[in-house]
């Protein structure tokens, strides 16, 4: 019953955004003036190579072939889910042949990484120390929290990105410039490897932690101090419960709702990548990636990363639908 | 001695907007006694204080509400306890609940909505009995639902699965399950249907006659002061203006603004459209000089407008504010 009445509607809602969402990134990049198959041909050719017509005709056909570029369009378009389903999402245009899937699988594991991390730490802590606050809230550990989250806001994200750079790796070189790990490095799991990756994961990981801290802190403070309002919270006191018991069981448990939906959305988000981040710190991640493949108009590996971040965000979407009820009761599965 | 004693209590709301302190006095100067076994009924529109009087004489003092001034001695036979004067929240806290209870508007959402109702119950219990068996928890606790009408499958609801009534039913279990000496019940009827609320105040003093407990009924609804109360006081802008007997109330009342209310309240037989009692509560932030009342008052003198009436003794038990009624 539960089965039939809530989880099939929102999966096949789940299957419908993902259907629209992969077949835009089949028609947005067909919609643009300029062709990869002729953008490479024309490159080959201006490095001074002579091709005879009869081996350029023959190149045109099997990059087309290799784009899924062959035929008509829902031809095209049946070959691209073929080939998804496989996984094939085709070549990279920059570093031809390989395929794209290759470049997002070795960069994948540094973004998620590093924005788990940074993600897990900035929600723990922005959400205890927000129930913090509300529960004492002429503590100064929170007071300061509060000023700090506040004044945190307006500086923008790669100012400060930056400066911690220029301060903790260039004036004072604790941690390394660039790079997920040393040059020349035994890739392994041994403890100086994992050594190496953390003090090259720290500035972007605290970078990312200061910025998504004051965040959490401040929607935990808003929503459980209104929670702190409301008539059962009143009635708890009224009751002479232990203060604990009313902080943990009445404001904190309500006001977690909303956190653990955000949370579960900001997972979906991590294979978006973090463009900024990745840039400045030189991560090798997704957003760097990204956004190489965005200067070199390396459509395949677009699509990908873009493919990835729509799976990403939207089974975050389903899961937050699918655990809702057991937040909160008044959302039952019907 | 009675078993409640509240002294000259003056509690505000004291908040700072802009750099300018506001200043609520929504209890201003109250003094009553409650005695043992006794109804006592507070009335008086919506804004005049109620609310706050009870928070302020249970201790539930949260900011910005703050007590200024006075005393509230609780007499429960075998322990005497000046509730605001107590350094430690947790005596508070183990008295009420237990010792003092309360029943909330009808309205309020006083449950938590993401709990099981089972969980209230075993908050409660726990918080003032300690940790139980749980055959004998649900042993005591099915006694008390049988006693007033409740089935025990609804421990497993959730608050949103009941009707108001039912909701209203379960406060008034929680609120007497531990026996209290006092119960305080702010406008448990209020936004409940005229059927429903006939039932809950049927219920509210059935549980009061077999538990002897006191019972302390704020609510602004005359008639059911009428059919309940003992005693009941007149509230107006954060004062008692005159407290009596309830037949004394109805049938001598001296205070003009007695007066008013009761004329507002419809008579069987009378055909004649009501007057609903003309202008507003004034603000309490701004209150009127003298004689809070005197704005509204069609007796109002020149001395009302200056001066503040005491709440004094006209005869035996009956307390009237007001220099037309021989106040000074
Ligand atoms: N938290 C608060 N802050 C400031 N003023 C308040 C607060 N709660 C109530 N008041 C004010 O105190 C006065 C008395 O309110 P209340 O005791 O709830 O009245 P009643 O129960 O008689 O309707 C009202 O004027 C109301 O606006
Ligand atoms: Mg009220």
């Amino acid at each position: 019953m539960v089965f039939k009445k809530y989880f099939i509607p929102r999966f096949i809602q789940y299957i419908t955004v993902l259907l629209i969402g992969i077949t835009m990134v089949f028609i947005i990049p067909r919609l643009l003036p300029s062709d990869p198959v002729e953008h490479q041909l024309n490159r080959m050719t201006a490095q001074g190579q002579y091709l005879d017509p009869a081996a350029v005709e023959e190149m045109r056909e099997t990059l087309q072939e290799l784009y899924g570029l062959k035929g008509g369009l829902f031809q095209q378009y049946l070959i691209y889910w073929k080939r998804l389903c496989t996984g094939n999402l085709g070549p990279s245009f920059t570093q031809f042949p390989t395929p794209v899937i290759e470049l997002i699988k070795t960069s994948l594991p540094w973004t998620v990484g590093l924005l788990l991390v940074s993600l897990m730490l900035s929600w723990l802590i922005g959400t205890i120390l927000g129930g913090i606050k509300v529960s004492f809230p002429n503590s100064l550990l929170t007071r300061f929290m509060e000023v700090f989250a506040m004044g945190m806001r307006p500086i923008p994200y790669y100012i400060m990105a930056l400066v911690l750079l220029i301060v903790l790796a260039f004036v004072f070189p604790v941690f390394p410039m660039a790079g997920g790990y040393s040059m020349g490095a035994e890739i392994g799991f041994n403890f100086k490897f994992l050594l190496d990756l953390l003090r090259h994961a720290f500035l972007p990981i605290l970078s990312m932690v200061m910025l998504e801290i004051g965040g959490w802190f401040l929607q935990m403070r808003n929503v459980a101090s209104n929670i702190v309002e409301e008539d059962y919270v009143v009635y708890a006191e009224a009751s002479g419960l232990p203060r604990r018991k009313v902080i943990l069981h009445y404001i904190m448990r309500n006001a977690l709702i909303p956190q653990i939906t955000g949370l579960a959305l900001n997972l979906g988000f991590i294979f978006g990548g973090a463009l900024i981040t990745e840039i400045v710190f030189s991560y090798p991640g997704i957003g760097n990636l990204l956004y190489s493949a965005i200067l070199a108009g390396d459509y395949n590996l677009i699509m990908g990363i873009n493919i990835f971040s729509i799976v990403g965000v939207s089974t975050a979407m389903l899961v937050i639908d699918l655990i809702y009820p057991l937040l909160d009761p008044r959302v039952r599965y019907q | 001695m009675p078993i409640l004693e509240v002294k000259e209590l003056k509690a505000y709301y004291i908040t700072e907007k802009y750099g300018r302190l506001y200043r609520v006095k929504a209890v201003d100067g109250v003094s009553f006694q409650v005695n043992k076994d006794e109804i006592y009924g507070i009335a008086g529109e919506s804004g005049c204080g109620k609310s706050t009087l009870l928070k302020a004489v249970s201790g539930l003092l949260k900011p910005p509400l703050q007590v200024l001034e006075g005393e509230v001695i609780y007499n429960f036979g075998d322990d005497v306890l000046n509730i605001l004067s107590l350094k430690d929240d947790k005596q508070r806290r183990q008295v009420r609940g237990a010792r003092i209870s309360h029943i909330p508007q009808g309205s309020m959402s006083v449950l938590n909505p993401v709990r099981r109702i089972k969980k209230a119950f075993q908050d409660l219990i726990r918080a003032h009995l300690g940790s139980m068996e749980r055959s004998r928890f649900e042993e005591m606790v099915k006694k008390h639902l049988d006693a007033l009408g409740l089935d025990w499958s609804i421990m497993q609801a959730f608050p949103h699965q009941l009707s108001g009534g039912m909701r209203q039913r379960l406060t008034i279990a929680l609120a007497t399950i531990l026996k209290p000496d006092i119960i305080f019940a702010d406008e448990p009827t209020t936004a409940l249907d005229v059927v429903v609320q006939r039932g809950v105040v049927q219920l509210i003093k059935k549980i009061k006659k077999e538990q002897q407990n006191t019972l302390i009924m704020v609510t602004h609804d005359l008639a059911i002061h009428a059919n309940l109360c003992d005693r009941l006081a007149i509230m107006y802008a954060g004062k008692i203006v005159e407290e009596a007997d309830v037949d004394v109330i109805f049938n001598q009342p001296q205070h003009p603004y007695t007066l008013m209310l009761l004329k507002s309240l419809p008579k069987l037989g009378d055909k004649s459209i009501r007057v609903s009692a003309p202008g507003a509560p004034p603000s309490l932030i701004h209150t009127p000089s003298g004689c809070r009342f005197h704005p509204r008052c069609p007796e109002a003198t020149a001395h009302c407008r200056r001066e503040n009436p005491e709440l004094l003794e006209l005869e035996k038990g009956h307390r009237v504010a007001c220099f037309l009624k021989g106040g000074c």
